[in-house]
């Protein structure tokens, strides 16, 4: 059905800075406190209150901006959109609307090994709204302010995005972004970062069509979801000669569909003005040095390294960049020790214990120091492959040191080659068939007589050394 | 009763123990409740008052220095919002609200030892100039005309502020300016009205009519009363981002009535035949005064004087639509309560707001929707900057200027209303200052032929308060305007 | 501009207000004369102006990032018309 249709998707996303209080009061910002106990006589909008802002929160998003390789704006203005909602208490919202903070910059994704610019119309500040419960009583909405004025950065993309995996890219690329630069957790689960969709779709060629805002989704696979249904109902309806409605639809988590928002019906005016409350933000440009002083190294910047430095594929420089602390693990492995063996130990024995157990890699039960050892175990000779397996497998639970469990478990590798050679002559005394057919030309037979040995030293023959050893044996 | 006492005067009675703090307050509680004909009070806060005095009393038998301030009785507009006091706006959506936190300038005063009477009627939101539109009814001005019996308006919106000190039942108030609403009212009661430079006071606590315009200051019966207020409420606020890092200054002890070498502009569009005579009149008395005084007038130019007021009802209006969104029954305040949200919003504004306040909400919706905020809001925002220019370029060659403070008299308050417009011209000569963001004051002249009080307005650049005091003293020390309403409202 | 029911109602609308068909009646005639009062600044020329919508020539002031909740949620609830388990309450608002 999709053939020839064009997708057209501009993200907005909104990203929780993380300060410890909101962008104009001091209220605190903490997750999950009982409700309406971090709100201030501000974010209530009792008469008389005014908003002083955060100093903090200007940095975070002038950091975020020249992340995104944005232009940071000298002077910006803070803005009143007004509109009537229960839970936005002053009755308009303090963002930015002519002048924001960070004007355009770029994003690079990744789509199947090519890269693609998606281009970022701006950044600005702005504050978030509270929390409405309408399942706590048939005729009552409830509202919880305490998110009413943390501080939001609304990142606007250009609509370049042509696939849900686009968006999806997107996303979670400026998500690693603003995680390297530690301006915002990411969270996504807990809100603190969300995702406006706009959709449109057209025939190659055509001028643009009307486009669908699809509010607040807060997963990668919501937001792929959505945009899935969207791009199916606007083309149902083109091509059964309907036309798209331009509206803010909201997508239901239970049917995987988007639906109209009802309380959205009346056609907004918001009369943006600026806030009198309030004198433009003009940022000195020796603060905006000051800040790009400190940027972090950044996960395209760090992925080419990563492959140049380690000498390491494409594929697993991205897998350990995506996540600052996942790259800053893996560093701390792989310095002065095997790539190979880093790599392997990070990406798939370790990757799969945190999946298993659902942990980010800050609250891994084997540190970066731990796992470190446990490879110098296993280059030094102490012990095999397979037993560093048994280790790491007891690391997760256990708190002992590698060495203890190791020699708890007695799995220090035999690498005395007279020892060795005692083990493979009672192998070769008990199979003199075997040793006759090797000689007659089934070289095969190798696997077989080394697999005898590690039987006999359960496992704790150095292969390396067992294999020349048995070698050198036979074809004596 | 204690008759046309000062903050000085009150400070001195206090210092030399002739009278208590207590038996003070008793005496204007009194006198209040007596009085409930002007309707100036809102709120009579009696314990309060009796607590604070009390507390006075203590630290002067304790031979404790007192300030200037320590027992005496003010009371202010009832748009600051005070701890524990009810606080309206004189509004029906604010009728029920006790605020749990106190303005900076009510704390200000509080913290010097203020006994705070009450909390005075005003127009509702602040938005009149005649105190007509208060919910609680209007305040009736203790002056009358020698001819006439009509109940006259004490102007607005500080119009129970006015009266309050006029009629004694207070020594000193505070107001708010956002367009004239403190030097109209003190002009038309004979008291005198400073409005400071936009960012001099705090606004923090501070009910909000329109942000950028608004500030608080004093009205008081003399210019040293003016510059003890002036001196209590300012200085810089971090619970305000717009209030001035700069320092706050000692006005009363740095009052020097000498205008020797100064030089005062008289702006030539403030003339026009429309003007009463008598009004005129004091205008050239002021300048004879002045001038036989040592300073020199000169006529200056403000060409974009006639553009203020338009420019004045596109911003306020716009300001406080914005401003006024929070009354929608959902926090505090009137709720008038309906089946779903927008229902009950529209009814809770509906039956909250008054027609003024409805009025003003409609036209500030208007000049900041879509297709229209270029053509009026920032049309008006530009305006506003060649204002200030005009002022800027005048400050270079004067150091005040003077002119009217009103361009009629107090007038009666059944007068009939045909067009909004016709009341909003009461603050033609009061609206440029406050676009500008410059200090001003009104001063007692004298008393027209049917005996009602007129007042002068003298300007200068931002910041320079003391200069304004200085000269205003220099013409009250001349005029020596001492009179008083007689008392028929008892 | 002439304001008309429709306009008026869509204004009123917009500022959360509904009124009756006299208070529409007597709005209309304010607001036509007061938009004409305004309308007189058309004719100024302000090409060139800057805006200024605040007269206090001053840097905004920033304030440091410190967290404290200094309102029980007692005190947030002192003035409030409904409530319940320290939530705010509102009739039903169906999304
Ligand atoms: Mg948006
Ligand atoms: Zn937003």
């Amino acid at each position: 059905m999709n053939n020839n249709w064009q997708t057209v998707i501009g993200i907005e996303i909104h990203a929780q800075v993380n300060s410890k209080s909101k962008l104009f009061s001091s209220s605190s910002t903490e997750f999950g406190s009982a409700p309406n106990t971090q709100v201030s006589l501000v974010d209530a909008a009792m008469p008389g209150m005014l908003p002083v802002i955060n100093k903090f929160c200007i940095e975070q998003a002038i950091k975020s901006g020249l992340g995104l390789n944005a232009t940071i704006n000298n002077k910006s203005i803070f803005d009143r959109k007004n509109y009537f909602y229960q839970d936005l208490p002053q009755g308009y919202q303090i963002s930015q609307f002519k002048d924001p903070i960070v004007g355009e910059g770029t994003v690079e994704i990744d789509i199947d090994g090519k890269k693609k610019i998606i281009g970022i119309e701006r950044l600005h500040l702005e504050q978030d709204a509270g929390k409405s419960l309408h399942d706590q009583d048939p005729n009552m909405t409830f509202v919880d302010l305490n998110r009413s004025g943390i501080a939001l950065m609304e990142i606007v993309s250009k609509p370049d995005m042509a696939s849900p995996e686009e968006a999806i890219a997107y996303v979670r690329k400026v998500r690693t972004i603003l995680r390297y630069l530690d301006t915002c957790d990411g969270n996504m689960e807990q809100g603190s970062l969300r995702a406006d969709v706009n959709i449109s779709v057209r025939k190659e060629g055509d001028e643009l069509g009307t486009r669908c805002e699809i509010k607040n989704l807060n997963s990668f696979k919501h937001i792929g979801l959505a945009i899935n249904f969207e791009v199916d109902r606007q083309i149902k309806l083109i091509e059964n000669g309907d036309k798209v409605n331009q509206e803010t639809r909201l997508y239901d988590v239970s049917t995987d569909k988007t639906r109209s928002m009802r309380s959205k019906e009346d056609a907004h005016d918001y009369r943006y003005f600026p806030d009198p409350d309030l004198l433009p933000l003009n940022l000195n440009q020796n603060w905006i040095d000051e800040i790009k002083k400190t940027l972090p190294e950044l996960p395209d910047t760090k992925k080419i390294r990563f492959i140049n430095d380690y000498k390491i594929s494409e594929y697993d420089a991205d897998v350990l960049t995506q996540d600052k602390s996942i790259s800053e693990y893996f560093e701390d492995v792989a310095t002065n020790r095997s790539t190979k063996l880093s790599v392997s130990w990070v990406a798939s024995e370790l990757f799969a214990v945190l999946n298993k157990l659902n942990l980010t890699i800050d609250k891994s039960p084997i540190n970066s120091k731990q796992l470190g050892s446990l490879i110098d175990e296993i280059e030094n000779g102490t012990i095999s492959n397979r037993a560093a397996k048994e280790v790491f497998e007891e690391m997760v639970t256990s708190e002992k040191s590698v060495k203890d469990i190791i020699n708890d478990k007695g799995l220090v590798q035999i690498s005395d080659t007279t020892e060795i050679e005692k083990f493979i002559n009672q192998v070769l005394i008990d199979n003199p068939d075997n040793v006759q057919k090797y000689k007659d030309g089934k070289t095969k037979l190798l696997g077989f007589f080394i697999g005898e040995v590690m039987k006999v030293t359960k496992g704790k023959a150095n292969p390396g050394l067992l294999n020349q050893l048995v070698k050198k044996k036979l074809d004596n | 009763m204690l008759k046309n006492l000062t903050i000085e005067g009150t400070a001195k009675l206090l210092k030399d123990k002739k009278i208590s703090a207590f038996e003070i307050a008793n005496s204007y509680i009194k006198e209040i409740k007596e009085s409930k004909k002007l309707n100036c009070f809102i709120t009579i806060s009696e314990e309060v008052a009796f607590d604070a005095a009390k507390k006075t009393d203590a630290r002067i038998s304790e031979n404790k220095k007192i300030g200037l301030l320590d027992g005496v009785p003010l009371a202010y507009k009832d748009l600051f919002c005070t701890n524990n006091i009810l606080t309206t706006a004189s509004s029906k959506i604010l009728s029920n609200f006790t605020p749990t936190y106190e303005s900076t300038v009510t704390a200000n005063c509080k913290s010097q030892g203020a006994v705070v009477l009450g909390k005075l009627n005003c127009d509702e939101f602040a938005m009149g100039s005649t105190n007509k539109t208060s919910f609680y009814g209007p305040v009736i001005n203790p002056w009358k005309s020698s001819d006439k019996d009509d109940e006259l308006v004490p102007g607005g919106s500080s119009g129970g502020s006015a009266a309050a000190v006029a009629a004694d039942l207070c020594v000193a108030s505070l107001g708010t300016d956002t367009g004239g609403s403190i030097r109209q009212p003190a002009s038309f009661t004979g008291l005198v009205g400073l409005k400071p430079t936009y960012g001099r006071v705090s606004r923090w606590g501070t009910v909000a009519f329109a942000s950028s315009l608004d500030q608080a200051g004093p009205i008081s019966k003399t210019v040293e009363d003016a510059a003890i207020l002036l001196e209590a409420i300012s200085g810089h606020d971090n619970k305000d981002s717009t209030s001035s890092l700069k320092a706050n200054e000692q006005f009363y002890a740095n009052l020097n009535s000498s205008v020797k070498g100064l030089k005062i502009g008289v702006p030539k569009e403030y003339m026009s035949d429309d003007l009463p005579e008598e009004i005129q009149n004091f205008w050239n008395d002021g300048k004879k005064i002045l001038a036989k005084n040592g300073a020199e007038i000169v006529e200056i130019s403000l060409p974009s004087t006639s553009t203020a007021l338009p420019a004045y009802y596109i911003i306020a209006p716009a300001e406080a639509s914005s401003n006024l969104s929070r009354y929608d029954g959902v926090k505090y305040g009137l709720r008038v309560q309906e089946k779903n949200l927008i229902d009950m919003y529209e009814s809770t504004r509906s039956e909250g707001f008054g027609n003024e306040v409805k009025r003003r909400i409609m036209i500030g919706t208007y000049v900041l929707s879509s297709g229209y905020y270029d053509a009026y809001y920032i049309k008006a925002q530009k305006i506003r900057s060649i204002i200030k220019n005009d002022f800027d370029s005048a400050f270079k060659n004067v150091d005040a200027i003077f002119t009217p403070a009103t361009p009629n008299t107090a007038f009666p308050i059944n007068r009939e209303e045909v067009d909004p417009v016709q009341n909003y011209l009461n603050d033609i000569f009061t609206v440029p200052a406050n676009l500008a963001g410059l200090p001003a004051i009104s001063i007692p002249f004298g008393l027209d032929n049917s005996g009602l009080p007129i007042g002068m307005q003298l300007i200068t650049n931002s910041f320079e308060e003391q200069m304004l005091l200085n000269i205003a003293k220099n013409l009250q020390d001349t005029l020596n305007f001492n009179v008083q309403p007689t008392q028929w409202w008892k | 501009m002439e304001f008309d029911k429709n306009s008026t109602l869509k204004l009123a609308k917009l500022a959360r207000l509904s009124l009756n068909d006299e208070q529409l009646d007597s709005l209309e005639k304010d607001l036509t004369s007061i938009v004409s009062f305004i309308d007189q600044l058309k004719e100024i020329n302000t090409e060139k102006i800057d805006p200024t919508s605040n007269s206090l020539n001053q840097d905004l002031i920033l304030r440091d990032d410190i967290a404290e909740n200094k309102l029980s949620n007692e005190d947030l609830l002192r003035n409030v018309p409904d409530s319940e388990l320290g939530f705010f309450v509102v009739p039903k608002v169906i999304e």
